[in-house]
């Protein structure tokens, strides 16, 4: 009887407990960075949330305005002054993403290459709307890549800035919005907020957790409605995908994306979307493109993973076939029906 | 109805087997009922529509309407209906917010971001706190 009376004391205790309103989930979306940033905040009220999501929305609105490679505007400038190969003061706010995308563009063999800013505007795709085609003039793009920009090319001296190459241009369109995304979280926990997703255009960085449980995350498929998998994270991760249904354009039955190779002058092949986990989300960023400029091979992209210090990699190829680091298989779920064959890599 | 304690009889004799089914029933039941309406589906009865950042309009997904949206640039035009939504049109050159297609879970979102206009399914309990893309 006794035992009887204390189950059903438990019982009661459990539902009241159930019945607890549950701490307030804070969520606004911001059309700015020239895309869609979503702000999700565990147990912030609304007053609080309010507050915080309007520090970031100026903050982005900032960042989008001094990293545009050719509107008028801190960029725009360094690139206006790169070619007279004089030294020049780099305006502040320039400065850490120069430093920051070298050592990445060096991690990362040069595949993620920042420097190469007249080859993406050749291309059509340093504007917000998507060129129409058709693709540039062989010549054209072989006299670029002639000329070899390199971030290595960059002399910076405390705030003065020189290029030896007169073609490097910065384009940080593969980079800026990882960087953005951790000068917002950074934001969010000097104002003690300590669980928060911040979602640029579908690229994420998610902090803490939601309350008893981790932060879910759909991935959505690069090819069909809805979403390919799903994943949980805690504590401190990166989420980007990089796909070439994005931006691009077709040409006589091609299609042409929008990250361009920088050894060949030419839109990477082979890969549909490259998902990329990392904690910072500036190296997932990178990450996602070098690894679709790498290809689809193993023996290409996983040197480049390892060498950016990534936690996980999955790969659509355009046949539909996924690829895998090991350090996913447990945390991954498949959406889809029937579940996809995946192949492992390596360990990174 | 209560014996007293000194002729407490043993719990097996306390309930009968009619109320030891009941119980069992009840128990089994819970699991069911936590799936259904506690947790939720994932899947969103209502969609939001904002422009240039601001509300617009809040949609019952499961009402079938074609709704033309006013966006900075020109009409966005939605299809909603069997608790989905999409972009069917907009005065947008790289057609990112058709190519999105049909949203059905909650918190999914697709913009057309050159007119200024987004629609994000709502639901009270999604499956997905953020979507990666």
């Amino acid at each position: 009887m006794k035992r009887f009376l204390s189950f059903t004391a438990l019982l009661m205790v459990a539902l009241l407990i159930a019945c607890t309103p549950r701490p307030p989930v804070y969520q606004e979306q911001l059309l700015t960075f020239g895309t869609l940033v979503d702000i999700t905040l565990w147990n912030v009220d609304e007053a609080r949330g309010r507050q915080a999501v309007a520090i970031l929305a100026r903050d982005f609105e900032y960042m989008h305005n001094a990293w545009h490679a050719w509107h008028r505007g801190p960029l725009g400038r360094v690139n206006q002054l790169l070619p007279t190969g004089e030294f020049f003061s780099c305006p502040p706010s320039i400065v850490p993403l120069i430093r920051r995308s070298s050592e990445l563009s060096e991690a990362s063999g040069g595949l993620f290459n920042p420097a190469i800013g007249q080859l993406i505007r050749l291309w059509g795709f340093a504007s917000d709307e998507a060129p129409k085609g058709p693709p540039p003039a062989v010549e054209a793009i072989r006299a670029l890549l002639a000329q070899n920009p390199q971030m290595s090319d960059l002399q910076l001296d405390g705030i003065r800035l020189r290029s030896r190459n007169p073609a490097v241009r910065l384009d940080f369109g593969a980079f800026a919005k990882g960087y953005a995304i951790d000068q917002a979280i950074e934001q969010l926990r000097e104002q003690g907020i300590n669980n928060a997703i911040v979602n640029a255009g579908g690229d994420l960085r998610a902090i803490g957790r939601h309350g008893g449980r981790p932060w879910r995350i759909g991935i959505r498929h690069p090819r069909q409605p809805g979403m390919l998998a799903s994943v949980d994270i805690e504590g401190d991760e990166s989420i980007f995908t990089s796909g070439d249904y994005e931006r691009y354009f077709d040409h006589d039955g091609k299609r042409y994306q929008h990250i361009i190779d920088p050894h060949s002058g030419y839109p990477a092949e082979g890969i549909s979307s490259v998902t990329v986990f990392a904690k910072q989300a500036d190296v997932a960023d990178a990450a996602a493109t070098a690894v679709t400029v790498a290809g689809p091979d193993p023996a290409d992209w996983l040197p480049v993973a390892r060498a950016l210090g990534v936690t996980g990699v999955m790969l659509v190829d355009t046949e539909g076939r996924v690829q895998m680091t090991p350090s996913l298989d447990k945390r991954i779920y498949f959406d889809i029906e029937p579940k996809p064959d995946v192949r492992f890599s390596e360990p990174l | 109805m209560f014996a007293s304690a000194s002729h407490c009889k043993p719990m097996k004799h306390w309930l009968t087997k009619g109320d030891w089914l009941v119980l069992i029933a009840a128990l089994l039941l819970v699991p069911g009922l936590y799936a259904a309406y506690w947790h939720g589906s994932g899947q969103g009865l209502e969609a939001r529509v904002w422009v240039d950042g601001k509300p617009w309009a809040r949609l019952d997904l499961f009402h079938v309407q074609h709704l033309d949206v006013p966006g900075v640039l020109g009409v966005s035009h939605l299809e909603i209906g069997n608790g989905q939504v999409r972009f069917t049109d907009s005065p947008c050159q790289n057609r990112q917010c058709i190519h999105t297609g049909w949203l059905s879970e909650g918190g999914d979102v697709a913009a057309c971001l050159p007119n200024r206009v987004s629609v994000q399914i709502m639901a009270d309990d999604p499956r997905f706190d953020s979507i990666n893309f």
